[in-house]
């Protein structure tokens, strides 16, 4: 059942769940205009697919059978699926949250917080942080202005502060990604290095990506000092 | 009868779909269901020669979609195994010759004739694989233990899951124990701790495979590692709890193969 949830400054977001089959997403939609065609007219909505994969007949069906006739401004198309984006910026759809509710300092935007891990061609991109609390697995990207913590394994894509805020931090349980972006800068990481597969937290530090180990708490065994 | 579609995919090439395909389904029907293979891969086609009925088609899917026949008469009826049923895919077509919808049409009939249909995908997530999947309940998700194969799988599961195929089970095909041992491979648990699927079947390295699949001589009918292992994987396919083959021992390879070891040929 698709959700309509009250944001920040009167925007309204629909979730649209990814175990709901790709054929009952018309009568979903449909149930969503019947019960909100009095609040939906003019609203301003952010239409959130998750990671299901647009393709552009369902993007067409969706434009045609909910988002004309319902009268909605919609502010953005939201999907983790990196194919899916691609189609929806050729078509001139906005695929980023709006920025107009996010405050200029990324560190104060909402964090993003996904409870779920991201397999390969999934992509997440968010004005402001992200938090992973499974893995970025080999091959899906997560972008964010603001910072990035992955509670998981990092395998993947991530670039923080990508609008150029070096002052962004990438967290991550278990370092396993060949390469790390931080505003312009890029760094990268050999398999044999000490970091591998450590907690670490990436920044930048003169002109430069840095990596430092997680603190380590007294009670930690098995790992070596952090030097 | 409740029938249950399963698509065969693994988003790589090579890793061993048409041969799970055809040894899968050949297990199942030894064990008595009635079974139809359906080589999804339009242009590319390969299952009808891994189970040795190359020179028995005429015709194909693509002929049945374009109504040039009826469905029943591109099936061929494997004279080896009972139950067991192949329909052959077109090799001078393109992916474009099918659509999603037609191959939803196609399982729908299908349903009705066999308990299991087993469906060949194409390697790629283009819309061969979508076409392949479109009908599908279920998946069976290849991979050998490489990295390259683990992400494309990775990917796969998560095109899998949107579709909303439930279960979606892995095979880890190829595996090398000593190599495994001299971490030179990726062990099982290293797979599936990145795919996070259900495991339905290891598959070892097995020399047995190749010539199966040169000769059209399904695996099934011989004693090797590997044919005990896709047995394995259909017998957990119908709901039977079968623990997971040590593949140190060697198991499934039969009394001949124990003497040629003890004998050292």
């Amino acid at each position: 059942m698709i959700k309509l949830k009250g944001m920040a400054d009167s925007v309204l977001r629909c979730v649209i769940p990814e175990e709901l089959p790709p054929s009952g997403l018309g009568e979903a939609f449909m149930d969503v205009m019947n019960k909100g065609r009095r609040i939906l007219p003019g609203a301003r909505l952010i239409l959130d697919f998750g990671a299901r994969p647009l393709p552009e007949p369902l993007i067409g069906s969706i434009l045609s059978d909910f988002v004309w006739p319902s009268g909605v401004h919609v502010l953005a198309w939201v999907t983790y699926d990196a194919g899916s984006q691609e189609t929806l910026k050729r078509a001139g759809l906005p695929v980023s949250e709006p920025s107009a509710s996010i405050p200029d300092n990324a560190r104060s935007a909402p964090a993003l917080v996904l409870h779920r891990s991201l397999r390969s061609g999934q992509r997440v991109e968010h004005r402001g942080d992200v938090v992973i609390t499974g893995h970025v697995n080999g091959g899906a990207e997560v972008m964010a202005s603001g910072n990035i913590t992955a509670l998981g394994r990092l395998k993947g894509l991530v670039h923080a502060g990508y609008e150029g805020n070096e002052r962004a931090v990438v967290v991550a349980r278990s370092m396993e990604a060949l390469q790390v972006r931080i505003g312009g800068k890029i760094g990268s990481l050999d398999r044999g290095s000490q970091c591998w597969g450590r907690g670490v937290i990436i920044s930048v530090a003169d002109d430069r990506i840095q990596i430092d180990y997680w603190p380590q708490l007294k009670n930690e065994t098995g790992w070596g000092n952090a030097d | 009868m409740a029938s249950r579609v399963i698509v065969v995919t693994s988003g790589k090439g090579g890793v061993g779909k048409t041969t799970t395909t055809a040894n899968v389904a050949a297990a199942l029907a030894e064990m008595g269901s009635k079974v139809v293979a359906v080589d999804g891969d339009v242009g590319l086609r390969n299952l009808d020669v891994v189970m040795g009925l190359e020179n028995r088609i005429v015709y194909t899917l693509v002929d049945a979609i374009d109504g040039h026949c009826r469905l029943s008469q591109a099936v061929i009826r494997d004279k080896r195994v009972d139950n067991l049923f192949m329909i052959p895919t077109a090799q001078s077509k393109t992916k474009d010759a099918v659509t999603p919808q037609q191959m939803i049409d196609v399982c729908d009939e299908l349903r009705n004739d066999y308990e299991y249909v087993l469906i060949d995908c194409p390697a790629g997530i283009e819309a061969g694989f979508k076409n392949a999947a479109a009908g599908a309940d279920e998946a069976l998700v290849v991979t050998t233990p490489e990295v390259s194969a683990v992400r494309d799988a990775d990917r796969i599961i998560g095109l899998l899951e949107s579709m909303d195929k439930s279960p979606i089970r892995l095979i880890v095909n190829r595996i090398r124990s000593d190599m495994v041992k001299r971490g030179d491979m990726l062990g099982v648990s290293d797979v599936l701790d990145v795919l996070a699927i259900d495991l339905i079947g290891i598959v070892p390295d097995d020399e047995a495979v190749i010539t199966s699949a040169n000769s059209g001589v399904l695996l099934t009918s011989q004693a090797s590692q590997a044919s005990h292992a896709f047995r394995n994987i259909a017998s957990r396919i119908a709901g039977v709890d079968v623990p997971f083959m040590n593949l140190d021992s060697r198991e499934g390879i039969g009394i001949f193969g124990k003497i040629k070891t003890i004998f050292g040929f």
